[in-house]
């Protein structure tokens, strides 16, 4: 199924550009309706806006009463993502708190607007309410409780791209596409840049998916087709351990920092907004203004976040598109924008999806790919809101038999992080069961496991497939074993692994910096003790890469 | 309480400091509050490597001039080169007294192994632990390095093939033992501290003897991790003998073994010469009347004070808790002393890990004799030792121990001469 020659003319029906949740969506609805796929994405797979956000399973409440539509697609969805992808979601129910501060009156409004579009939204007594999630500030006044969840992106994410690939999709990671091959009003295909072997390839297909998020517009540029994107900075916080079982949010019209998100062992609060240039959509630096505010306003929904560690400060950008007829550029469109090119701007062969939020990801990749088919003439009807996903196949109790032998806390881990697919580290030996990562629970054949199965590269990759480095000590000792059984593993020579030992530690650097006080700074002094001076650890390229969340 | 002089924090520092004190009869405390900084030693101490300007450093003494023209707040420069000479000299004679073995000297940097293979400039090292004259090759042609089979804090591999750029050979040998299969079925007690524990033990020397039979005949030496003299420090003698060549020792990750031993050892021997340590205890406040430390009270013994002459203040830098850091500032949390430290949060940090970071140089401001300063004031008593002093950067210049052991020596000198 793979490309031997890298500039093969071998022609695929559609090539995906973006291996975000809507470009592996799209493969996953591709695939499964018999079309030959192959995916392109420039780093590692949910790089982009699906892996900067809350992961935050919208129940709709949050649009319902200023945007219907986008508030009944994601109710629908929310159905939909908790029946197919049980192992990436948790079904925390969220509740919308009304503070002193807040008008109450906005909540009759809040819950009129979210039974019209479906959404089963109830007022509780506040006095209920903080017993249902004693986080909460105790001053409330109100309190409606919502079918919010939380999901995990990149799970989901890489789940759609296993399906893909179990249906033939081709996916190649850190392949970045550098042009758009145009014949007279036709794209037959992409010029992709191999960032591993530093190769430029030309891909061929019969259409091409562009599902690059907020770089639609740079790569729709290759091909002369304005599309204009109006980046939004979101920055947020990730607190060093569960702070709230339930979503939190602000009763009132969205604004900074009122959302609280409890997800796997961690909380997340976001977020802040503000519009940036395009030119810096790849430059995410978080301010010291930015975490200030972040915590001044999240406080004020659970008091205890004022004294929590905080784990990391990232930002994402979100993939806003201004409207097509709107020429002054500052009219947003917030819902799912599918462009058809030979419609509006008669290049036939290319399409583009983008816009949507990471809840419609599923929706958006079968408008995109219904539309695909349309032009291929392909009548397969979309199957992917029935079938499951990888992973979230079997009851949890069936996979617990399959893994008896590993030791309980480290099936409970893996059972969270791969769902019906931690059956693959039954054959674990003592030595395979020996921890590599002690706050996230990571074991030497985890590690293998994602180093052999999950095509892992780089300990970046390894950490979003396994959480090594994302717990309290950030990486402090688990990246230096992970390093090693990679260069053991001869996945990596050992020059390789040591120098991608200390790119890991400084991406790892990029996200503490913001919020290093406290016991935050300790820990990172400690870490630059122990890598730069027992190791001698350098940096030896300036890899200015993209900020890793 | 009454004591000639109390110091608060028994690292390095603090144990140089009351050691050197009571070898001249004085009466000593220490409060201490657990571990420190030495649970993470490479097996050696640096003095200095490399200059503000990045100018790397061979001869510590003869360099210590210009690293006192570039950073003039440093703890060298308010020492001075001469003291500064003097003190690491003595420091040489100060180890190597009280029984901790070490090789090196101030003249001349020699060069330790990384975890990583790789060579950095050093000051002293442990004599266990295997070093290079030469910042380019290593003394050995051919060694055999050998690794627990399942230990993930030692990296055989990353060690060999930098060897191998500096043209020495080396094979690598797994090992075993009943007692660390016996460790292994935990999936997290196969570490450093454990394992010292099993190797350190008598009944397991014919068994490690045995596995040395398997080095090659043309290996000059062979590498262990640091995973000995935790409590014995007889065992590698043995594996010489049997093995009729030298056995040396590579840091691990952390857990330090060598650290741990150092630490324990001077203990040890504080306690050994009369000194009085008060483990799990943390000086909480103080009186301070007319620029002096009258009393200072400790969580463990509430409202009862210690009173001494002097206080020497040798509580580390964030990671011991000497310094804190709060969202807007850097403060000293027992005396609230004068912390030199950029107000802005984004002047703390540089954006690469790798690069200088301002916080590392923030600390306590003293004066020339290392008293420290309150509200501007010299507070006559008090004197800042080791990591919580203000103006050097421990990881870029290598820095920390000398300033760990040179400050402390030469408070101790400063107080006895009173």
């Amino acid at each position: 199924m793979s490309i031997s020659q890298p500039n093969s003319a071998k022609l695929f029906d559609v090539i995906i550009i973006g291996g975000g949740a809507t470009g592996a969506g799209v493969a996953r609805d591709c695939s499964r309706r018999g079309l030959h796929v192959l995916l392109l994405e420039r780093y590692d797979i949910a790089t982009g806006a699906t892996g900067r956000n809350h992961g935050l399973l919208h129940s709709g409440a949050r649009y319902a009463v200023t945007d219907r539509e986008s508030a009944e697609e994601c109710i629908k969805e929310n159905m939909v993502l908790k029946r197919i992808a049980s192992h990436c979601i948790e079904e925390t129910n969220g509740l919308f708190l009304t503070l002193p501060e807040d008008d109450i009156a906005y909540q009759s409004k809040f819950v009129e607007a979210c039974t019209m579009a479906g959404i089963n939204a109830q007022i509780i007594d506040p006095k209920e309410a903080l017993v249902m999630e004693p986080s909460a500030n105790k001053n409330i006044i109100g309190a409606v409780k919502v079918p919010d969840g939380s999901v995990d992106p990149f799970r989901l994410t890489a789940s759609n791209m296993i399906d893909a690939k179990n249906y033939g999709a081709v996916v190649y990671t850190y392949h970045e596409v550098v042009g758009l091959i145009r014949e007279q009003d036709r794209i037959v295909g992409v010029k992709a840049f191999d960032h591993k072997t530093k190769e430029t390839k030309e891909l061929y297909a019969s259409v091409v998916v562009n599902a690059g998020g907020i770089w639609v517009q740079h790569i729709s540029e290759f091909a002369d087709i304005k599309v204009n994107m109006l980046p939004a900075k979101g920055a947020l916080l990730i607190f060093g351990h569960r702070i709230n079982n339930m979503v939190l949010n602000r009763c009132r019209k969205s604004a900074d920092a009122d959302i609280l998100v409890p997800g796997d062992t961690i909380s997340l609060i976001g977020t802040t907004s503000s519009n940036i240039p395009y030119d810096q959509i790849d430059n995410m630096v978080v301010t010291p203004e930015e975490v200030d505010t972040l915590i001044r306003e999240g406080e004020k929904l659970a008091p205890i976040l004022n004294r929590t560690r905080i784990l990391r400060a990232y930002a994402g950008v979100r993939p806003l598109v201004a409207s097509d007829n709107d020429p002054t550029g500052r009219s947003v469109s917030r819902g799912i924008v599918l462009l058809d090119h030979a419609k509006r701007d008669g290049l036939e062969g290319y399409v583009t999806i983008t816009g949507g939020k990471l809840m419609t990801y599923r929706l958006m990749a079968e408008w995109a790919t219904d539309l695909v088919c349309r032009k291929l003439n392909v009548t397969n009807k979309c199957t992917t809101a029935e079938e499951t996903l990888p992973g979230s196949r079997e009851k949890t109790e069936d996979i617990n038999k399959k893994i008896v032998s590993l030791p309980a806390a480290q099936r409970k881990s893996a059972i969270y992080r791969h769902g019906d697919m931690a059956g693959n580290l039954s054959g674990n030996t003592e030595d395979d069961n020996s921890l590599v990562c002690e706050c996230e629970e990571v074991s030497v054949g985890e590690v293998k496991y994602a180093l052999e199965e999950l095509s892992v590269t780089n300990l970046v990759d390894l950490r979003r497939r396994t959480r090594v480095g994302m717990g309290t000590c950030q990486g402090e000792l688990c990246a230096c074993r992970a390093a090693g059984i990679m260069g053991d593993t001869d996945k990596l020579c050992t020059k390789t692994a040591k120098e991608d030992l200390a790119y890991f530690l400084n991406e790892r650097w990029k996200g503490i910096y913001p919020i290093a006080w406290g016991d935050t700074l300790r820990e990172s002094e400690y870490t630059n003790w122990v890598y730069e001076s027992v190791c001698g650890l350098k940096l030896l390229q300036k890899q200015e890469g993209q900020d890793e969340v | 309480m009454k004591f000639d002089t109390v110091i608060i924090g028994g690292g390095l520092s603090g144990l140089t400091c009351g050691i050197r004190l009571l070898q001249q009869g004085h009466r000593c405390a220490i409060v201490s509050s657990g571990q420190s900084a030495l649970h993470f030693s490479s097996g050696s101490f640096d003095l200095l490597n490399v200059l503000p300007d990045g100018e790397a450093v061979t001869d510590p003494r003869r360099s210590v001039k210009d690293l006192i023209r570039m950073s003039p707040c440093h703890p060298y420069a308010k020492l001075g080169e001469n003291k500064f000479g003097e003190l690491a000299g003595e420091s040489e004679a100060f180890l190597t007294g009280i029984g901790l073995p070490v090789q090196g000297d101030s003249m001349e940097n020699h060069y330790r192994i990384t975890p990583m293979g790789t060579l950095k400039p050093t000051w002293l090292s442990a004599s266990d632990f295997a070093v290079s004259k030469s910042e380019r090759e290593l003394p050995w042609k051919k060694v055999s390095i050998f690794n627990i089979a399942g230990f993930l804090d030692f990296y055989p591999r990353f060690i060999a093939d930098e060897f191998a750029k500096m043209g020495t050979k080396s094979d690598i040998h797994l090992f075993s033992l009943p007692d660390l299969d016996y460790l292994r079925r935990n999936p997290s007690e196969l570490r450093s501290t454990n394992i010292a524990r099993i190797l350190d033990k008598e009944s397991n020397k014919d068994e490690l003897v045995r596995i040395l039979g398997k080095v090659a005949l043309d290996s000059e030496a062979i590498v262990f991790p640091a995973c000995f003299g935790l409590e014995n420090t007889n065992i590698l003698a043995a594996l010489r003998k049997a093995a009729g060549k030298p056995v040396y020792l590579i840091p691990t990750l952390p857990p330090s073994i060598i650290g741990i031993h150092t630490q324990q050892y001077m203990h040890d021997y504080f306690i050994h010469l009369g000194g009085v340590y008060m483990l799990g205890d943390t000086v909480k406040r103080a009186d301070v009347e007319d620029n002096r430390v009258m009393r200072v009270y400790s969580y463990n013994h509430g409202n009862i004070p210690f009173n001494a002459g002097n206080i020497v203040l040798a509580t580390g830098s964030y990671f011991s808790q000497g310094l804190i850091a709060t969202r807007s500032r850097v403060y000293e949390p027992v005396f609230d002393l004068d912390v030199s430290y950029n107000p802005g949060r984004e002047d703390w940090y540089n954006r690469n890990m790798f690069d200088r970071q301002n916080y590392q140089e923030f600390g306590v401001k003293t004066n020339e004799t290392f008293n420290a300063l309150c509200k501007g004031k010299v507070i006559e008593n008090l004197y800042v030792s080791g990591a919580l002093l203000e103006g050097f950067n421990p990881v870029k210049e290598g820095s920390g121990a000398g300033v760990s052991i040179l400050s402390a020596l030469f408070i101790a000198d400063k107080i006895l001469s009173k």
